[in-house]
């Protein structure tokens, strides 16, 4: 089955991003979800399709009945975390291609900022080897993982506090050109991050993704559909999945700074037919700055211990040779594993980011990385 | 020894949980015990069923010397748990084992130089007791001989 420009996303919708809202997150869902449909120009009965993931049982079928979705419809699962959104055109391109679904929507929102309260570690703290061997170390949470991994790519590569400092302006310096992000009114100058005192040295808070609320949602057809729909078609070029070969514990990973990137970026440029040298814009998982130099890395755009000088001279920004994270990211707009950075990639592709357009964008990729799993996505601008 | 005051009251583990408790049951005795398969001669790090080298099922608890070196490290400003609160900077740290460097233990590191610690630092494990039940162990950065 060949699954390259098969299908197209021809609606995207966003909510506000909040710190905490009070509207609880069914809600944000149905508001994002409906959003997309209207920018489609489709009505809740004509999806037959519906990826949620992180959705629970109850979310889901609330979903289905409050939007209105009837009768037989197709439902996957796709993978957890940054992943999840990045990896669901796989899973429509094979519904839609085998017929077991003509229109499929993807929600994702998340109410970490109401409903954790920040204690976004719950989760490893739930493992029982982590909880015995690590926690007590002070191994935990997330920031203290990925810390060591920016400990390592400095003290191996001669990586420096002001290239991880440079991924922070970045983000918010396309902050500020969006009108939905939650820093866009907060510039930073690399002065004001290096002065910033250490949360997990070498993390400064301006190295940590956000926790907030707010949800996103987009829609997929075949390319034939997508034709008569309102929108500029955005279509799916090339989608690869992998994972780790050591498991769950970052802490043993024999290659401890490579992400599965490595095997998914490979697979989705080779359905493409592309490489690294095609792509226009990039959004990736930046929960951490130096995650934005290991994925670089990794899906090939620079060599491997090369993220950092990579990232310096504005190269990722807007107006340089690369921009990556185009609305803020998950450093600077919203974290909801991904979904923001999909909404920027389709809006920058259709020539609609406004005062964020990546001139003569035409192919975006998408990273969506979550420890253990990746995905990448190439995306292109329809004929 | 460290004063067993400074360690933290919560977040300890539970010495009792059967997958782990030969591992402190080790330093309880003054020493550090791996898994490693009777088969194939491989630790099994964390503990589990199966030997990711040969899928045996058979992991003695073996002890091994203590002496490693510094894979990673992390100089931790903010308490992300209560118990952390009145020892905060501490450094947490990633250590590999001499006898496999598969072999990484999450640990905090003492005796920390002035320079800070450095990639492949030697360091050797120290028991630092908490109570009748339970001691951690902890890895000093030690001079190279030479």
């Amino acid at each position: 089955m060949q699954l390259s420009e098969r299908i197209a996303i021809v609606g995207i919708g966003e909510t506000r991003y909040e710190r905490a809202s009070t509207r609880g997150l069914m809600a944000l869902l149905l508001e994002a979800a409906r959003a997309a449909l209207a920018d489609a120009g489709l009505a809740a009965r004509d999806v037959d399709g519906i990826i949620a993931p992180g959705a629970t049982y109850q979310e889901l079928h609330e979903l289905a009945r409050e939007l209105g979705v009837r009768g037989q419809f197709f439902n996957a699962e796709s993978w957890s975390g940054g992943p999840a959104v990045v990896a669901a055109p796989l899973l429509a391109a094979l519904a839609i291609e085998a017929g077991l679904a003509t229109t499929v929507l993807c929600v994702r929102g998340l109410a970490w900022g109401s409903e954790r309260r920040g204690n976004v570690g719950q989760f490893h703290a739930e493992m029982p080897n982590k909880a015995s061997f690590e926690i007590p170390f002070g191994w935990y949470p997330q920031v203290v993982h990925f810390a060591g991994m920016a400990r390592r790519h400095m003290a191996l590569y001669g990586t420096t506090e002001a290239q991880l400092g440079a991924v922070a302006v970045a983000a918010r310096r396309h902050a500020a050109l969006s009108d939905n992000a939650l820093l866009g009114g907060k510039p930073l100058a690399l002065a004001d991050y290096l002065a910033a005192p250490y949360i997990a040295d070498p993390f400064r808070v301006h190295d940590c993704c956000l926790v907030n609320d707010g949800a996103g949602a987009f829609v997929m057809t075949s390319v034939a559909r997508a034709r008569d729909l309102r929108q500029p078609p955005v279509v799916v070029l090339g989608v690869g999945t992998g994972v780790s070969e050591d498991g769950e514990y970052s802490s043993l990973r024999a290659n401890y700074l490579a992400t599965p990137a490595v095997h998914s970026a490979p697979r989705a440029f080779a359905m493409a037919g592309l490489t690294p040298a095609d792509v226009d814009v990039v959004t990736l998982y930046d929960n951490f700055t130096s995650m934005v130099l290991q994925q670089l890395e990794d899906l090939g755009f620079c060599r491997h211990g090369e993220g950092g000088a990579f990232v310096e001279g504005g190269r990722i920004e807007i107006g340089g040779a690369l921009p990556v994270n185009p609305s803020g990211g998950q450093l600077a707009q919203a974290f909801v594993l991904m979904m923001n950075n999909l909404c920027e990639t389709v809006r920058q592709l259709r020539g609609a980011a406004g005062p964020r357009q990546v001139r003569d964008a035409e192919v975006g990729l998408l990273s969506g990385y979550s420890g253990t799993q990746h995905a990448t996505l190439l995306l292109g601008r329809g004929g | 020894m460290a004063d067993a005051r400074e360690i933290p009251v919560r977040h300890l583990p539970d010495p009792g949980w059967p997958v782990a408790a030969p591992f402190w049951e080790g330093c309880r005795a003054g020493e550090l015990r791996i898994p490693r398969c009777r088969a194939c001669h491989r630790f099994v790090w964390y503990p589990s069923a199966v030997c990711p080298g040969c899928g045996g099922g058979d992991h003695p608890w073996t002890r091994v010397s203590g002496r490693g070196r510094v894979f990673t490290w992390v100089t931790v400003h903010r308490a992300f748990l209560p118990g952390f609160a009145d020892r905060i900077p501490y450094v947490t740290a990633l250590v590999e084992l001499e006898e496999d460097p598969r072999v990484r233990l999450a640990t905090f590191l003492r005796d920390v130089p002035g320079g800070g610690p450095q990639l492949g630092m030697p360091v050797e494990v120290t028991f630092e007791p908490v109570d009748d039940r339970l001691v951690l162990p902890a890895f000093r950065c030690v001079t190279p001989r030479g």
